[in-house]
């Protein structure tokens, strides 16, 4: 809303204030002013007015808001209006009309069919205007608040809505067949062309005003073309109503048709200031183009009982309440003048009513036409405060009075988050808003996305299933920019639809591209491998009970180069879907080699890793794994190690080598490890050749040379017998 | 000397007597004195080579004489062998650590004037995690709430109408929906509901999480609550389909107004810098009365006027109030007996003026170059 100040002061008296002090004193009682500028009329004020305040999308209702800040403050001697310092008050406005003999009531007919969209109509007649142009202060008016000027009369319909906020509409009274209105919901497949030229095809929840014959106009929104003002017309019906502010709602959104006076309507207008608006604007389209206006106005008001909260009702400020949300204390002769000044016409009503800034205090108050919003002692503690000051209330810090609690899972997610640090992984938040066709390469069987039924881009249709989207395409634009070595992850959600049940999980994701370590002066480059990404896995599942690896079919990773991930010792049976890229068991993730097709579909030309974890089930397990915790005494007895070249056939794991020495149960094994791999050379096909290193410890002894020999006897003998290996040398 | 002495026993040397001893021993210090004494500049093969004549484990001078003379001495002079031994011992081991002493020292001494050290090389390049600027914001913005007495709390992203807006006091049709543009999900709200009512959504603020909240605690609360939030706006340098909120919310018996401007004025200037001033303009939001939009001075220019408070010294905040009694409504709290405050902080926007950044974008870009800017 564009404020001229010369205007502003027509109806209250500013004095000397500069128009930038009144910007800032209004933006300080509530009606925000983000800039000041100069003007062909003068210095004007750009409001940002809130929804709950159509009363200020006119000049009268912000003059109303400056009478409230320049208001006479009550001395101090008492609550009474004597001894008061000199203020300002809002002018009144009363329209003086020449009325002609001729009753407006027989000019016009008019019948309201709708009462509840229309719950006030008010017709007044003209005849013999001249049409012709604004003169210059009008144009400039209008121009300097953003408006084009039209005609004298169009001119003055709109000059009357920026004024006292209530939207007109005038119609050429000739072009209205039978000079009969009807207001009546629109018929099924009724068509209108508006006044912007566009033909609207109707629907029966729109209000629209009608002739005998055909609709003249949208109630509240926009008015025919066939019966606009011309340079032709003469004789002038000049509209001024009040429609239900839902209704107009709905049409306009209907009709993707937003006008100024839908504005006003919408955000329901003030139903008592129809008449005034009206009497206000034929008196200037009169000053304007001459003419005689018929005498009296149509006026059907059959919502004044619903809609127009009336002289019966009203609302009690009291201090008690005042203190209890405000916290300080504002004086009697303060909240008085506030209210008077803004309309509410405070009076006291409480017992200590004598006595000034009673704590018992109470004030009855009207409710004016114009403050819809206010209907609650709430709403009037707040117009004190407002324009009392908030920078009068001092600030202090509330008592305290339970503990601070984070998240229950917060302690396993900074472990989390500090060992991926440590790993070398740079974290990314993306939206997680991704392209359907996209998320459905990477969706784990029997998950149904989340789609958005009112998408602004076609590759943000869905919410995602997995990271995985998101991983991608933040690792393409990283590459696209040339930057080849990534270690990435993301904490975030993944979301799916059971049956209609949104579900939403916390995930971990991983990608990995490029080098783990460029080259250096100390040493070569070395390219990630899904080495890099199991260990890193690996270094994660440490801090909840340790993660499994086991062979995994996923379509976008690749066969063979694709693991699941599994708890040990997670009981089985777990509601599988619960767990992203789960299928089954103690799943809590999946990881491997981004399968080509992929790489080649996100433009990727290097080895991506891709890694996911569901971390409600991990969350979980963190403090069971901390609990486990207890302090291991350090061995007193030295270990021993012994290393075995062992040949074995392709297909036997390290695990099950592993597995089969621990499965000797020998107490003093203490760590089996894989030291070399080689195949090729000397090494015939179909085997390969592991070096395997055995570490023994006694808590009890230092072990003898003849123990470790029997140890070791007995590892071999094992491993020949239950996979064929053969040992290399010695 | 033509032949060694230490190859030789005492008896075969002829040396019957203590004195002959202590004069036997002067020779051998005497002879130590002179080798070591000439080796003033000692390489590190020289030293070797000296140690080694010395105190070589089988042939160095010292192991011959314990050998053979200390060994087969015969019972009257084995004392005093044995003392004299272990003097010109203590005095060969002491001169020997000094010389090496020395002569490391001259070797550094040595590599750092000949300049092939090179101090300005980098070392081994090691790998570094980065947390998200978002996260750093978070952290440190739940950290602040924490040390006065908030609990954290989170909702689900994907909310009912009900949450979103009603519980919040914006009924369907109210004007406040419009400057909340929604992301809808094709999905109803309640399965059954009526056809064409409004379904499931993706929250616009992390607001619906009070309403949780209260639903299912009775006061006192104070909560915080950070999240993604979503608008269906289009993308630019201060729009994106999601960005980040941190509520925050606080009923109990006596909480008032100054109790909202302590907390908003505590916090901002824990984030911000001590310098920094707040002020309240009223506002308006369905959820809260009194409404105030929050301000502070600018943190960059300490209120003088620059760029990025576009010259007025004060940048806009966030939105805040007291809790509107209508809320309290929906919770079955008793309106007459709780009051308090709630607001809603732009976590993106935090970090934006707190780092300088302006272009929204950047935050989910993800480009490493930006992200290590904040390690």
């Amino acid at each position: 809303m564009k404020i001229l100040y010369n205007w502003l002061k027509e109806f209250v008296d500013a004095g000397t204030i500069p128009a930038k002090d009144l910007a800032s004193r209004l933006s300080f009682a509530g009606v925000a002013i983000d800039a000041v500028e100069q003007t062909l009329a003068g210095e004007l004020l750009d409001a940002e007015i809130t929804t709950n305040r159509p009363d200020l999308l006119g000049h009268y209702g912000v003059a109303r808001e400056v009478a409230a800040i320049l208001r006479a403050r009550s001395s101090v001697t008492s609550g009474t209006s004597s001894g008061t310092t000199s203020g300002t008050t809002l002018k009144p406005v009363e329209p003086k009309l020449h009325e002609a003999a001729e009753k407006a009531e027989s000019a016009i007919q008019v019948e309201i069919a709708c009462p509840e969209l229309c719950g006030r109509y008010t017709a007044r007649v003209l005849r013999g205007v001249k049409v012709g142009p604004s003169p210059e202060w009008l144009r400039q008016r209008l121009a300097a608040i953003g408006q084009t000027s039209i005609n004298n009369v169009v001119d003055a319909t709109n000059y009357v809505m920026f004024e006292l906020g209530h939207a007109l509409h005038a119609f050429d009274l000739d072009a209205i067949a039978e000079h009969t209105l009807v207001i009546r919901r629109a018929q099924a497949g009724e068509k209108l062309r508006t006044l912007d030229g566009v033909e609207r095809a109707l629907r029966p929840d729109m209000c629209v005003i009608a002739d005998a014959r055909r609709a003249v106009g949208i109630g509240g929104v926009m008015g025919g073309a066939d019966s606009e003002i011309t340079s032709a017309t003469r004789n002038i019906l000049l509209e001024c109503a009040w429609f239900d502010p839902i209704s107009i709602r709905r049409t306009s959104k209907a009709l993707n048709l937003r006008t100024e006076a839908s504005t006003r309507f919408e955000r329901r207008a003030d139903p008592e200031m129809a008449e005034l608006a009206s009497r206000r604007c034929a008196e200037l389209i009169q000053q304007l183009g001459g003419g005689e206006v018929a005498a009296g106005v149509v006026d059907l008001y059959p919502g004044r009982a619903a809609i127009s909260p009336g002289a019966t009702s009203s609302i009690e400020l009291t201090r008690r309440e005042l203190l209890r949300i405000m916290g300080a204390d504002v004086p009697d002769g303060e909240i008085e003048s506030i209210l008077r000044a803004l309309g509410f016409a405070p009076a006291r009503t409480d017992a200590n009513r004598g006595s000034r800034d009673s704590l018992v205090a109470a004030w009855k108050c009207a409710r004016p036409s114009w403050r819809e919003d206010v209907k609650r002692e709430i709403d009037l503690v707040e117009e004190v405060a407002r324009h009392y000051g908030f920078d009068k209330f001092p600030a202090r810090l509330p008592a305290a009075t339970q503990p601070a609690a984070r998240m229950p899972h917060a302690a396993a997610q900074d472990a989390l988050l500090e060992r991926l640090l440590a790993l070398g992984y740079e974290e990314i938040i993306t939206i997680p808003l991704v392209d359907e066709k996209l998320d459905a390469q990477f969706r784990a069987a029997g998950l149904s996305p989340a789609r958005i039924a009112n998408p602004l881009a076609e590759d943000a249709g869905v919410l995602r299933t997995s990271g995985a989207v998101n991983m991608l395409r933040t690792l393409e634009w990283n590459l696209n920019r040339g930057q080849r070595n990534l270690r990435l992850f993301e904490i975030g959600r993944a979301y799916s639809v059971r049956g209609t049940e949104p579900r939403e999980q916390r995930i971990l994701t991983l990608g990995l591209t490029g080098q783990v370590r460029e080259k250096n002066i100390y040493e070569p480059a070395r390219p990630a491998a899904l080495e890099d990404l199991k260990g890193d896995l690996e270094a994660l599942g440490e801090l909840f009970g340790g993660f499994d690896m086991h062979p995994a079919e996923a379509g976008w990773l690749q066969a063979a180069r694709a693991a699941r991930i599994v708890r040990p010792g997670a009981s089985l049976g777990r509601d599988a879907s619960g767990d992203a890229g789960a299928d089954g068991g103690g799943d809590v993730g999946i990881a491997g080699q981004l399968a080509r097709r992929l790489a080649e579909e996100f433009k990727l030309r290097q080895d991506v890793y891709l890694a996911e974890l569901a971390l409600e089930p991990l969350y979980d397990a963190f403090a069971a794994k901390r609990a486990a915790i207890h302090y291991q005494p350090l061995p007193r007895f030295p270990a021993v190690e012994r290393d075995f070249s062992l040949l074995l056939d392709d297909g036997v794991t390290f695990g099950r080598v592993a597995e089969i020495v621990r499965g000797l149960a020998i107490a003093e094994v203490e760590g089996v490890h894989a030291v070399d791999l080689f195949r090729g050379g000397q090494i015939p096909a179909g085997k390969y050749s592991l070096l395997l290193r055995v570490t023994f410890q006694s808590r009890q002894t230092t072990l003898t040379e003849a123990q470790v020999s029997d140890f070791s006897a007995r590892i071999v003998s094992a491993l020949t017998a239950k996979v064929g290996a053969a040992l290399r040398s010695a | 000397m033509t032949s060694d002495p230490t190859r030789q026993t005492l008896d075969a040397l002829g040396i019957r007597s203590e004195a002959a001893v202590l004069a036997l021993f002067a020779d051998m210090r005497a002879r130590f004195e002179q080798d070591a004494v000439s080796k003033t500049d000692l390489d590190e093969v020289a030293w070797t080579t000296l140690r080694n004549a010395w105190l070589g484990r089988a042939s160095g001078i010292i192991a011959g004489i314990t050998e053979n003379w200390l060994k087969p001495a015969p019972p009257d002079l084995k004392r005093v062998v044995g003392k004299a031994l272990n003097e010109l011992k203590a005095r060969v081991e002491g001169a020997l650590e000094e010389l090496r002493v020395r002569m490391e020292a001259a070797a550094e001494r040595r590599a750092a004037a000949s300049g092939k050290t090179d101090l300005s090389l980098p070392g081994v390049p090691r790998v570094l995690g980065a947390k998200h600027p978002i996260r750093q914001t978070f952290e440190e913005l739940e950290k602040i709430f924490l040390s006065i007495g908030f609990t954290v709390a989170e909702g689900p992203e994907i909310e009912t109408p009900y949450y979103n807006f009603e519980a919040l006091n914006i009924p369907e049709h109210h004007p406040a929906r419009d400057t909340m543009d929604t992301f809808y999900l094709d999905l109803p709200a309640t399965a059954g509901g009526p056809p064409g009512a409004p379904g499931l959504l993706l929250r616009t603020h992390t607001s619906p999480v009070q309403a949780r909240t209260m639903e299912k605690q009775q006061p006192p609360v104070r909560i915080v609550v950070p999240g993604k939030v979503y608008r269906r706006d289009n993308p630019d340098a201060t729009h994106s389909f999601m960005f980040h909120q941190m509520e925050c919310l606080a009923v109990d018996t006596d909480i008032t107004f100054c109790d909202f401007k302590g907390t908003v004025d505590y916090f901002v200037k824990e984030f911000f810098g001590p310098k920094v001033k707040t002020r309240l303009r009223p506002s308006y939001f369905p959820f809260t009365e009194p409404s105030a939009e929050v301000d502070a001075t600018c943190h960059i220019c300490d209120g003088k006027g620059c760029r990025v408070c576009k010259f007025s010294g004060w940048i806009e905040m966030f939105g805040a109030g007291m809790v509107d009694p209508a809320v309290y409504g929906f919770a079955n709290y008793d309106a007459k007996k709780y009051s308090g405050f709630a607001f809603g902080v732009g976590v993106d926007r935090f970090a934006f003026l707190k780092y300088g950044i302006d272009d929204l974008q950047l935050f989910f870009q993800n480009d490493v170059r930006f992200l290590r800017q904040f390690r």
